[in-house]
């Protein structure tokens, strides 16, 4: 069973090749984007690289006919895209062409018999579902990346789009604000929620961030209602997604709108006093207790280690 | 423009209850507006600017909604209950916006709940489609819409038709006042049954169950000692190679 995935964007493409290839067919990869989108991708371990240069001015979902056609012709039994917003355009109209069931969240694939099988969280993250998919499919890749082990990268064969829809074109591009706090080549970043009760208590959290060598982050609310940070320090659904080796939250909750911007961290910590709170569910490390203690005790092991 | 506004066509998943043995019972939960639902329909109240403006829903939400926030009419599809395959939902909603007719531009919140529904319904009707959009302008007869990247967010001139996935920054800041709601309840509701619009698709896919997840992998230290709670969090972070 032979498998596609689209990439319009750079991502954990190492890590959705490795979910296509529980197929055990070939992987082919197509490309909508600059050189090194190809470059990066053949190196992912997928088997060849179809690749749309797109120029500057062009959207990657201008392409959606051209990308459907060369995806259908090859008619394979999945479809994988990253959740980016031109990825998940170009995947459904795939979808659409292939007739295939379109899921909005694939972790982790696996095989049986003559299906699919698709084991995802559920309901925020309460249950696990188990979805079974007897024909083709096409999916949001959203589990985690690997490692490639070193081989040599795909061959790269440049497509010319045929009859590009000029009616798509970007006029303006803006750098997001989060380039000016930093986070996006963070390794390490610490974030407060609404846990820290004042302003001037932010004092005691950015020491922690300057022992730890780290960049500060927040949650929206304490942009948006507090005003303790501006926009470039929030880290979100609607705003940044991050990817440091560490992430510290010190008093936040939780949030899916939260977590989903740090989704991609190696290793999560969480200081809280609250015990129910969602965090614990969706953190590596945690320490349950009073941030007004347990930051100061941090900060000292930092400026030790 | 003539606009739709699909809305309410989500469950909240924060209304269904799960059981001990990881069941989930979502009878309890009611199609809602998510927070995007809001935002698109701020955008496309600003685009239909004295064109038509109509709603377009699923399952048993309050039909109007969308009314109370600029919609002339609204059509209902009833029957409709979630579908782990977008593709349903999608094929619905697009089949309500063929029933609707005239429409240059769909606008539907991008999804937190489901993020393929929007990119679906464009598939099936064919047309060009942006989403993460932030806000959108009309521009003679073209758009100029706003929408994120991953490094930041672009201006994108789209024609027309296209379908415009709007994704919330917040909540809701000015929900509609008691007259326009009282209003919105006077506004022609059409209501339909999805073999009305000819769908028939159950999906391609079957839910074989749903389990509570195995014991989060989350180590949590007690904090009653700081210092020690520290150590053992210092200790843990050396072994996983991020210090």
């Amino acid at each position: 069973m032979d498998s596609w995935i689209i990439v319009t964007e750079a991502g954990p493409v190492a890590g959705m090749t490795a979910a296509a290839r529980e197929l055990g067919g070939t992987v082919t990869a197509v490309v909508v984007g600059p050189r090194p989108l190809a470059e990066s991708t053949a190196a992912c371990d997928c088997d060849s690289v179809q690749w749309f240069a797109t120029p500057d001015s062009v959207p990657a979902e201008a392409l959606a006919l051209q990308v459907t056609d060369l995806v259908a012709a090859a008619s394979p039994r999945l479809v994988l895209a990253l959740d980016d917003p031109a990825g998940r355009v170009l995947l459904a109209a795939a979808a659409t062409r292939l007739g295939a069931a379109l899921v909005s969240s694939v972790p982790r694939l696996s095989v049986e018999g003559d299906n699919l099988v698709v084991t995802r969280p559920a309901v925020e993250g309460k249950v696990v579902e188990t979805l079974v998919v007897p024909g083709a499919l096409a999916g949001v890749f959203d589990g985690e990346d690997v490692d490639v082990v070193s081989r040599a990268p795909a061959a790269i064969t440049e497509v010319a789009p045929s009859g590009m829809a000029l009616s798509m074109r970007i006029i303006e591009t803006t750098v997001a604000p989060g380039e000016a706090a930093g986070l996006q080549q963070a390794e390490r970043v610490v974030s407060i929620g609404r846990g820290v009760r004042k302003r001037e208590d932010i004092a005691l959290v950015e020491e922690l961030a300057d022992a730890a060598h780290a960049k500060m982050a927040c949650t929206l609310p304490i942009c948006d209602d507090m005003r303790w940070y501006d926009e470039s320090h929030v880290v979100g659904t609607s705003t940044q997604q991050i990817a440091p080796d560490l992430y510290i939250a010190v008093g936040v909750s939780g949030q899916p709108q939260h977590m989903s911007g740090v989704r991609a961290a190696k290793v999560i910590v969480a200081i809280n006093n609250d015990p129910e709170a969602t965090i614990f569910k969706k953190c590596h490390f945690g320490i349950l207790g009073d941030l007004y203690e347990i930051v100061p005790a941090l900060t000292a092991a930092f400026k030790r280690a | 423009m003539n606009c739709v506004i699909a809305f309410k066509w989500a469950k909240n998943p924060q209304d269904a209850r799960v059981g001990a043995d990881g069941a989930v019972d979502w009878r309890a939960a009611k199609m809602v507006a998510s927070d995007d639902d809001a935002a698109a329909v701020a955008v496309a109240r600003d685009l239909a600017a004295g064109d038509e403006l109509v709603g377009l829903t699923v399952g048993d939400g309050d039909s109007p909604w969308a009314a109370a926030r600029g919609a002339s009419r609204t059509l209902s599809v009833a029957d409709v209950e979630p579908n782990a395959d977008s593709a349903v939902l999608g094929e619905v909603l697009a089949a309500g916006v063929r029933r609707i007719g005239g429409a240059d531009i769909v606008i539907i919140g991008d999804g937190v709940w489901d993020q393929m529904v929007a990119m679906s319904l464009a598939g099936q009707l064919g047309w060009a489609a942006l989403a993460g959009v932030v806000s959108a302008t009309a521009e003679g007869d073209r758009l100029h819409v706003t929408r994120k990247s991953g490094t930041g967010t672009e201006v994108i001139e789209v024609g027309t038709p296209v379908v415009l996935a709007v994704a919330a920054r917040r909540a809701e800041d000015k929900p509609p006042g008691m007259k326009d709601v009282l209003a919105a309840r006077k506004k022609p509701l059409e209501k339909v049954a999805m073999a009305d619009l000819g769908v028939t698709s159950v999906g391609g896919v079957t839910v074989r169950g749903t389990a509570l997840p195995e014991a989060a992998d989350a180590r949590i230290f007690d904090g009653t000692d700081p210092e020690a709670a520290v150590e053992q969090l210092m200790t843990a972070l050396r072994s996983e190679g991020v210090l």
